[in-house]
């Protein structure tokens, strides 16, 4: 029963990774019942392509489906993407704005960060989850993201530099709104 | 190394994802530069907060359970088959680790005078490949640190082993991190040490022969190589150091490893 033979091993081997699947659709699509649906449809194309898959790392694997998922999804649903590329080339350099400090990112809370988050584009938000959240080395984002594995750090550094400096405008505005007239 | 490229790679360092050369260096310079130091900082502040679960969502129960009924054929067959079937991977391992094992034993058995120098010859290009290999930018240190106490620890449930993990940094050859190689398709333990500019991979590995200090210097693609048993560990160094100072190295292994 050969059906049967690729049935189970789809079970061992993607259905462990639903929280990862659900953790990125949830960060990228930013809506709990877009996520479910794009969830769903991620495993059924799992389902369909899983003879392709050539061994490997099967979260990366299922990653980079849910993710091509989440963006049609998106596509479709609320328009074009954001101008990452654009973004992407006006920020080549590592920083050139304000320096960080660690004060200001501990004093951030969760509703801060989970704001910020949201606020940054997709490739730099899912570069965030799938390393900071979901603690996928680099060789799987690059696999996940399909880009070259070059790309991950100097991404994942544009990331963090504009999350952290988010964070720390939010705590400066919510330093001022405190302070007594 | 300039400012700009360090905040990039500072990246890499926090992550555990630089070669050992390129490690080195960001390291080095965010500890000079107080404008890194700081960036630094807040970039490993913000990681601790982001890994708090309250961040990452958690799939619906129920969504789970529509993905698992959506998946045919197997959906009667998981409850108990599921536990079965993972039991029927471990015959097969062992199918594979028997013959070897006895191989191993015969050629322990055969090889002392005739086989040996031969199997040591592949070894020693096997273990010159994963020097090599390890100095590329594609793989690194899986644990970077210069503590024995925290790179010791680290391969617990990862070998079936405990290497001995020293730091002679007293001696000139500091310990700067550990990682997993496999060297005669096995798992070893890998211990990165530094002395001066180079860099020495000590591959370790369980041995069935008690011999101690059987050891043979060899050069290999212009690496030394050096070889010898301790505590019943096999052990591999590999270097770009002249012969004199990596037997000075193998000393100091044989004598507190």
């Amino acid at each position: 029963m050969p059906d049967e033979t690729k049935a189970v091993d789809f079970d061992r081997t993607f259905l462990p990774h639903m929280d990862a699947a659900y953790n990125l659709a949830r960060w990228l699509v930013r809506d709990e019942h877009d996520a479910q649906d794009v969830v769903q449809e991620a495993y059924l194309r799992a389902l369909r392509f899983a003879g392709g898959f050539r061994g490997g790392d099967p979260r990366a694997w299922i990653l980079a489906i849910v993710r091509n998922t989440a963006f049609t999804w998106l596509k479709r649903n609320r328009g074009p993407a954001s101008p990452t590329e654009f973004d992407e080339q006006m920020h080549s350099a590592a920083g050139e704005e304000s320096g960080l400090e660690a004060d200001a990112v501990r004093k951030a809370d969760g509703a801060m960060i989970r704001a910020a988050l949201e606020e940054l584009t997709d490739d730099f938000r899912e570069v965030i989850v799938m390393r900071d959240i979901e603690g996928l080395s680099y060789k799987e984002i690059a696999d996940a993201a399909d880009v070259p594995i070059g790309t991950v750090m100097s991404r994942l550094a544009r990331a963090r530099g504009k999350l952290a400096r988010s964070l720390q405008e939010r705590i400066g505005k919510d330093r001022i709104a405190k302070e007594p007239a | 190394m300039t400012c700009d490229d360090a905040r990039v790679l500072m990246h890499g360092h926090l992550d555990g994802e630089l070669d050992l050369v390129d490690d080195l260096e960001v390291q080095r310079h965010i500890e000079e530069c107080p404008r890194c130091v700081s960036e630094y900082a807040a970039l490993r502040a913000m990681r601790t907060r982001l890994k708090d679960d309250a961040f990452r969502f958690e799939a619906p129960a129920a969504l789970k359970e529509k993905i698992r009924r959506a998946i045919p054929a197997s959906t009667t067959a998981r409850a108990n088959g599921y536990q079965s079937r993972r039991g029927a991977w471990v015959p097969r391992a062992v199918r594979f680790a028997v013959p070897m094992a006895i191989g191993a034993m015969l050629a322990l058995i055969i090889a002392p005078r005739t086989i040996a120098p031969a199997l040591n010859q592949q070894l020693a290009s096997e273990v010159v490949a994963s020097h090599v290999r390890s100095l590329m930018a594609t793989h690194l240190m899986d644990v970077a640190s210069t503590d024995q106490h925290t790179v010791k620890p680290w391969f617990n449930g990862k070998l079936d082993f405990s290497p001995p993990v020293n730091d002679f940094a007293k001696d000139g050859f500091p310990l700067v991190g550990g990682r997993l190689d496999y060297i005669e398709g096995r798992p070893v333990a890998a211990l990165v040490y530094q002395h001066g500019k180079h860099v020495i991979n000590v591959f370790m590995w369980p041995t069935a022969g008690t011999a101690t200090g059987a050891e043979r210097i060899e050069t290999e693609h212009g690496y030394n190589v050096e070889q010898l048993t301790v505590a019943g560990m096999n052990c591999w160094m590999v270097s770009d150091l002249n012969q004199l100072e990596l037997d000075n190295f193998a000393n100091l292994i044989r004598t507190k490893g």
